[in-house]
């Protein structure tokens, strides 16, 4: 009787322990006070039918959840800028298994032909500094990718970069983008297809993280010069993207796995405290 | 409920209060992860005193044995055993699913804030006097240089801080210089981001290499106007050895 007692106490221990661990040992800490409310990574859903890929109005963009980033004038190397307008990006991001979409809403006030907008990403597995994956001293960096918009003529070039001076347009161009400003905002979508045979692109594998940037360039003229322009610009530091894996149902496999496993759990503790009792 | 069963109960919920609650009062808060190592340790240590002999076995575990067996029960104790039995198993159902279920949040990244400075930047010492005209030329240095991002109170609060990711050092913390020396700040400055190790990610830092615009006599005076304005002083091999 005493060393059934000490078994079936022991099991109920690691049990509990089981149980307590998982609900308490992985909640996560919160994040630091200062840091609520700014989005840390954009998810590019997975959608069924045609992608709103070159119309920024689109009324499928509504419903889609947005994250938004906060950017910064460009002080990392000369010429730099103190001032600038576009303050924050808003990102959105679909996908149909074979191209993706993403869109950028800002604010600016005018429309101007100067006006640009630029997504970066890292390309490869060496990590790439966010100023144009220029050298770091002590980390060997890898080439960045940069899809590069302006309002002038409306398209968008495929670039890469690896250091100052660098930056390069591609010979194969694989990224379109359509721009549409109205009351004070922009809204550019960007698209390209998930993966391409380019090695100088980012290549996109749903369920897999990329680092992604942003730069925005003001183009109002000031004094017959564009306000913002090469370097003198509105950047973001690395945030991170993922295109939505498909629905993977085998969670629901594992979770009816578990039921059934704390379910016979429990029948074998009753079953064996009655005996125990009864004897 | 009387006996161990609730004295453990109680003592449970006294060091979880404790750990929780109290000692943030004092310290810092505890990490999830720590609370749950100190509550199953409190909770082991309760289940091994109360399984030391055969009586106090019996009578910490003899009630949740009969509980659970269901011998004998009617009404209230019938359903609160039906309720136990159905909720395990859902929780154990729902733990799975939200350890598997696909989330927003990139994987965590542990960065290093104040890695270890290269060799030659051990020890240096600021070739500057400290009196006021070179405090007062780093000061107006800083104004130029670095309060964009550092703010014009060192606090980190610049005009151009919010979009960085890292944010800028905030220098009146005395979690940041105050615990460095000034060579350390020189090599800093001097560097840059892009002289970072690889632990403390230097693709995500938006500081300049100073050393390509600045001469090193601007960064030494910047370090002394940077410690003077954040009311702040540098660590020194004294106090250190």
């Amino acid at each position: 009787m005493l060393n059934k007692l000490r078994f079936l106490s022991t099991i109920i221990l690691v049990g509990i322990s089981g149980i307590l661990g998982s609900t308490v040992g992985f909640a996560s800490d919160p994040p630091p006070a200062d840091e609520v409310g700014a989005s840390v990574s954009i998810r590019m859903y997975q959608v069924e039918g045609i992608l709103p890929a070159d119309d920024p109005n689109s009324p499928q963009w509504a419903s889609v959840p947005e994250s938004e980033f906060n950017l910064a004038p460009q002080v990392h190397w000369p010429e730099r800028i103190q001032e600038v307008t576009v303050k924050t990006v808003k990102v959105k991001g679909l996908h149909d298994g074979q191209n993706l979409a993403i869109l950028l809403e800002y604010e600016d006030p005018t429309d101007d032909v100067k006006d640009a907008a630029a997504i970066e990403f890292m390309v490869g597995d060496k990590k790439a500094h966010f100023a144009h994956g220029q050298p770091m001293l002590q980390v060997e960096g890898g080439p960045v990718n940069i899809w590069f918009w302006k309002k002038e003529n409306g398209k968008a070039l495929d670039m890469s970069a690896k250091g100052f001076k660098t930056l390069s347009t591609q010979e194969k161009q694989d990224v379109s983008a359509t721009g549409a400003w109205a009351d004070g905002s922009w809204k550019v979508v960007f698209t390209r297809a998930l993966k391409t045979e380019d090695e100088e692109d980012v290549q996109i594998e749903p369920g897999d993280w990329r680092s992604v940037a942003f730069a925005f360039w003001d183009g109002a003229l000031v004094s017959g010069v564009p306000k913002e322009k090469g370097s003198q610009k509105a950047v973001s530091s690395w945030w991170s993207i993922r295109a939505e894996p498909s629905a993977d149902n085998s969670i629901y496999g594992w979770v009816i796995f578990g039921l059934a496993l704390a379910a016979a759990f429990e029948l074998v503790v009753v079953r064996k405290l009655r005996k125990g009792q009864s004897a | 409920m009387k006996g161990p069963i609730a004295s453990g109960a109680i003592l449970l919920v006294g060091v979880f209060v404790f750990i929780k609650y109290l000692l943030p009062l004092v310290t810092a808060p505890l990490p999830a992860s720590l609370i749950y190592l100190y509550m199953t340790l409190a909770f082991s240590g309760i289940m091994l005193y109360g399984t030391m002999s055969a009586s106090s076995l019996e009578s910490l575990m003899g009630p949740v044995f009969r509980f659970l067996s269901g011998e004998g029960q009617s009404g209230t104790g019938k359903m609160a055993r039906l309720a136990v039995l159905v909720l395990f198993p859902l929780l154990v159902g729902w733990q799975t699913y939200t350890s598997l279920a696909p989330s927003d949040l990139p994987p965590g990244e542990n960065r290093t804030i104040h890695p270890a400075p290269p060799g030659e930047f051990v020890g240096l010492a600021n070739p500057y006097q400290n009196n006021e005209a070179n405090i007062n030329m780093g000061k107006g240095l800083y104004a130029a240089y670095c309060s964009p991002c550092h703010g014009a109170n060192y606090d980190g609060k610049g005009p151009a801080a919010k979009g960085f990711n890292p944010p800028p050092a905030n220098f009146a913390d005395p979690g940041t210089i105050a615990q460095l020396q000034e060579s350390y700040l020189f090599w800093r400055i001097k560097k840059g981001g892009v002289g970072l190790p690889v632990e403390a990610m230097p693709w995500k830092s938006a500081m300049p290499r100073w050393e390509v615009e600045l001469p090193d006599e601007f960064i030494w005076k910047i370090i002394m106007g940077e410690y003077d304005g954040a009311h702040q002083s540098p660590r020194t091999w004294e106090e250190d050895d």
